[in-house]
């Protein structure tokens, strides 16, 4: 007997992400998940924007790993609050991981919480943590064809940060195509060319993060596609 | 078992898949009718190794995969008119047949992760 379903496959993952919003909204809390390739720097990205803007923000992380709280000790020696979460080998961080985290953070008069997602371009993807927007980090040691290899990422993003551009000159990654194919995907995606080693870019990106958290406080942000 | 994000959602499908089957009584699964979207970032191939890797040894160890991939739909920018249906990702890529814009379009159909029937008694 053929028996009709039609059953969303992620709708347990994405009823949790849905009380994570609940969580952080209630709270005007900006939640934004991180995703890139391993190495990519997510963690120096992190380092800088929290050291940076330390004086205007209360931040918070969410450290996604396969092992290790390398990072999660990195972040916290900038002074923000730092959860480590050790995924054992699975590929992504998923809504019922950052729920059991968010106990373990003081929500109380937090403006930003990063989620820093296991270092990978397809699953976390598809796993919705309860953020507010992804942004997609890719840095000029890769492929300029990675937004055309990964378009899930660069569709659902709303910023993308291309780092290491200090590393332009060293390198055949060509700038434009990696733009050109990132917004044919995506019209709307902010992008910022930056080097979280020297510090140049960022503060286009800081300026985004800031309109963000305005949007967050008055309630202009729409619920992120999935 | 491999770390593989197939795996994830193979577990999620069964249990769904359980739970469709207790509510309606039902003991033995034949077939799982799932529809996966050309852009879901779900290897087919994996996701039906995990299945069969997961039913193994259960008494739905014979139960098949009726896997169907959705092709990618998109609505242009400018004008709005539909196009793609074509198998794999192409479409992601070309100019409106119409008007030629090039950025900006929307997913229609093509980022679907559904199960859409199961044959089970």
């Amino acid at each position: 007997m053929q028996i009709p379903v039609v059953r969303n496959v992620l709708e347990a993952n994405e009823k949790l992400a849905d009380q994570v919003r609940a969580r952080l909204d209630a709270g005007k809390i900006l939640a934004l998940n991180l995703i890139s390739s391993p190495g990519a720097g997510k963690t120096t990205l992190l380092e800088r924007t929290l050291a940076d803007l330390s004086g205007e923000f209360r931040m918070a992380v969410i450290e996604g790993d396969l092992q290790t709280d390398n990072d999660a000790r990195r972040v916290a020696a900038t002074g923000a609050q730092a959860v480590q979460i050790n995924t054992e080998g699975g590929c992504h961080l998923n809504s019922s991981m950052i729920l059991q985290a968010l106990d373990n953070i003081s929500l109380d008069g937090l403006d930003i919480l990063f989620i820093e997602n296991v270092g990978n371009l397809v699953c976390p993807v598809e796993f919705d943590c309860g953020e507010d927007a992804k942004i997609a980090l890719l840095s000029v040691a890769e492929g300029d064809d990675k937004p055309e290899k990964y378009p899930l990422l660069f569709n659902l993003a709303r910023a993308m940060l291309l780092n290491k551009i200090d590393l332009l000159p060293h390198v055949d990654f060509d700038v434009q195509r990696a733009r050109n194919f990132a917004t044919r995907l995506n019209r709307e995606l902010a992008i910022f060319e930056v080097s979280c080693r020297n510090g140049q870019g960022l503060t286009g990106w800081y300026d985004w993060l800031r309109a963000m958290r305005q949007a967050k406080l008055e309630g202009r942000l729409t619920r992120p596609e999935r | 078992m491999p770390p593989m994000h197939e795996m994830v959602i193979a577990q999620n499908i069964l249990d769904i898949v359980r739970e469709e089957m207790a509510a309606r009584q039902c003991t033995r699964l034949v077939r799982i009718g799932l529809e996966c979207g050309a852009l879901s970032g779900v290897e087919p191939e994996s996701l039906r190794l995990s299945l069969e890797a997961l039913l193994d040894g259960g008494p739905w160890a014979e139960a098949g995969l009726e896997l169907r991939v959705i092709p990618l739909r998109l609505r242009c920018f400018s004008c709005g008119t539909v196009f793609g249906g074509e198998s794999g990702q192409d479409a992601l890529w070309q100019p409106c047949p119409r008007c030629g814009e090039q950025f900006g379009h929307t997913v229609e159909q093509g980022k679907e992760l559904r199960i859409s029937h199961l044959e089970a008694s």
